[in-house]
């Protein structure tokens, strides 16, 4: 006996199943590439929105604005504080400065600036957060503290838009997480549906495989390549699928969030790391599906 | 080879189909099974081959206790046995080649010999030169010959038939026994189940008769011969 012989029959078989009853292959082929589509597209959005997130943690600025009229020994004083407070030295943005960089940023708008005489921005200390310090939480506390630092009226920190997108980044895993729940149960009892079909228009070979000695392995083997065949191929597809959309939605959403430098945020979501839990998953829900088909309706 | 020890079957809330069958058949010999439809033939085949279990009794097939035989173990046993029916049993997709090779996978034989043993099995049966046609352009005589070489080409030691000339004309018929013939002359045991008296008449070979599942009638060769030689 051969095994190699008998791994050749196996994979002869399973396409040979799958070239005998085409339309059932394709039902579950394309079952499998939605749900796995659906998949991606959570694990695809909630990867994006990360990348932002840290993409924003990189940039992460605190800007304290100091009360009108500071005097300097006030600026001193509040320099000193908040370097003690942070672990860091802040950088003084006179009100001069400040204007100058609000007019170059307004561009020819900017003009309009020229007719102020005088200038109503208070003295502001930029600080850049240390990496230890930009997790949301430490954020807030950081703010609250510097914030209770005398001639400092307003910290700000971009406190919303890294609220909203760690917001989106949860509520993205949890669709990602209930998605693939639904999914993976859905697509195993439609793949399973569709095996069983294919079994039943076998079920002569089977009786013949049976009576010429075939072990309960031997017959099933050929339905559990079937179905894990299945799953690689719907797998592909939800993968072809994910890089069109990406590839078509990535110029559009970088243009709409460029405030949020989303085309610096990293490379597609469509990772390798990606790439290589679909097709594993893939192949997870189609042996899944084929071993509930022959488990149930294969009696041998 | 095969011996059945008090042997009965029966279906739940049907009257018993065999009861108490005695029986002991030797290594290489030729055995007709044979009495009028219901007699309990293709149930006794079948339970040599494991397709039922017996209710009570003991069977012996090779050696081996099949009435205790673990549900596992029973395709090793069926390799050593090839089934014929009168129905063919054919794949009608698969070339007969492809047909008869498929014991042969079974098995993990790999294709070179595979298709070796195929091509001798098909020269055996007078079918060489229709080991690419579908089952369903052959005759019923020539598609029997290649359940025939399906159940051979694994050199089983125990060959069953049932009713395998069953569908075939007279002329088609003898072409069929003519084979088993030769394939018991090859050292097969042979157990044909018929109940086709031309058949019986013909060969002289030994003859059970099943009449509502009890034997009735169990003679040698040498015996049916007389008996035929005596017969009007």
């Amino acid at each position: 006996m051969s095994v190699s012989a008998k791994v050749s029959y196996f994979f002869r078989s399973a396409f040979q199943g799958m070239r005998h009853a085409p339309f059932v292959h394709f039902v579950a082929i394309v079952t499998l590439a939605v749900a796995l589509f659906v998949v991606g597209l959570a694990r695809g959005g909630s990867t994006l929105v990360e990348q932002l997130l840290k993409s924003l943690e990189g940039e992460v600025q605190m800007t304290l604005y100091l009360k009108a009229g500071a005097a300097p020994v006030d600026i001193q004083a509040a320099v000193a504080e908040v370097t003690r407070e942070a672990g860091v030295l802040p950088r003084v943005v006179t009100p001069e400065e400040a204007l100058a960089r609000l007019a170059g940023e307004l561009g020819e708008a900017g003009n309009v600036l020229r007719g102020v005489s005088d200038n109503p921005l208070p003295v502001t200390l930029e600080l850049p957060i240390p990496r230890e310090q930009r997790g949301l939480e430490a954020l807030r506390g950081l703010s609250t503290r510097l914030g209770a630092v005398p001639s400092v009226t307003a910290v700000d920190y971009g406190e919303e838009a890294v609220e909203r997108l760690s917001g989106i980044a949860r509520v993205l895993k949890l669709l990602g997480g209930l998605a693939l729940g639904v999914v993976f149960i859905a697509t195993l009892v439609i793949v399973s549906a569709t095996l069983q079909l294919a079994i039943y228009a076998r079920r002569e070979e089977v009786e013949i495989q049976k009576l010429v000695g075939a072990t309960d392995r031997f017959v099933k083997a050929p339905f559990l390549i079937e179905g894990c065949i299945q799953g690689l191929l719907g797998a592909l597809c939800a993968l072809g699928g994910l890089w069109a959309f990406f590839f078509w939605t990535q110029p559009h959403l970088a243009s709409v969030f460029s405030f949020l430098r989303l085309a610096h945020a990293g490379g597609s979501p469509l990772n390798g790391l990606l790439v290589v839990e679909l097709l594993a998953l893939g192949a997870a829900l189609g042996l899944g599906g084929s071993f509930l088909a022959v488990g149930r309706f294969l009696k041998v | 080879m095969i011996q059945l020890f008090h042997v009965s079957k029966a279906y739940p809330g049907d009257p018993p189909v065999l009861q108490d069958i005695n029986l002991n058949v030797e290594k290489g010999e030729f055995v007709f099974l044979t009495g009028p439809s219901g007699a309990g033939k293709t149930t006794l085949l079948k339970l040599i081959f494991c397709a039922e279990s017996a209710t009570r009794g003991q069977i012996l097939v090779g050696g081996r206790n099949v009435a205790r035989i673990r549900a596992s173990s029973i395709p090793y046993l069926r390799r050593n046995i090839g089934v014929v029916f009168q129905d063919f049993k054919l794949l009608e997709h698969r070339t007969v080649a492809d047909n008869v090779a498929f014991a042969l996978d079974v098995l993990g034989v790999p294709r070179a010999e595979g298709q070796d043993r195929v091509r001798r099995m098909l020269k055996l049966v007078g079918l060489e030169h229709k080991a690419k046609s579908l089952p369903l352009k052959l005759s019923g005589g020539e598609q029997q010959r290649v359940v025939i070489a399906r159940a051979l080409v694994n050199d089983p030691t125990i060959l069953l038939a049932d009713e395998p000339t069953g569908n075939l004309d007279p002329a088609r018929t003898l072409e069929i026994m003519d084979l088993l013939c030769e394939v018991n002359v090859r050292g097969t045991t042979v157990m044909v189940a018929t109940h086709d008296s031309t058949v019986l008449s013909r060969y002289p070979k030994r003859t059970i008769r099943l009449e509502a599942g009890h034997v009735v009638l169990d003679e040698d060769g040498m015996q049916v011969a007389r008996r035929m030689a005596a017969a009007p």
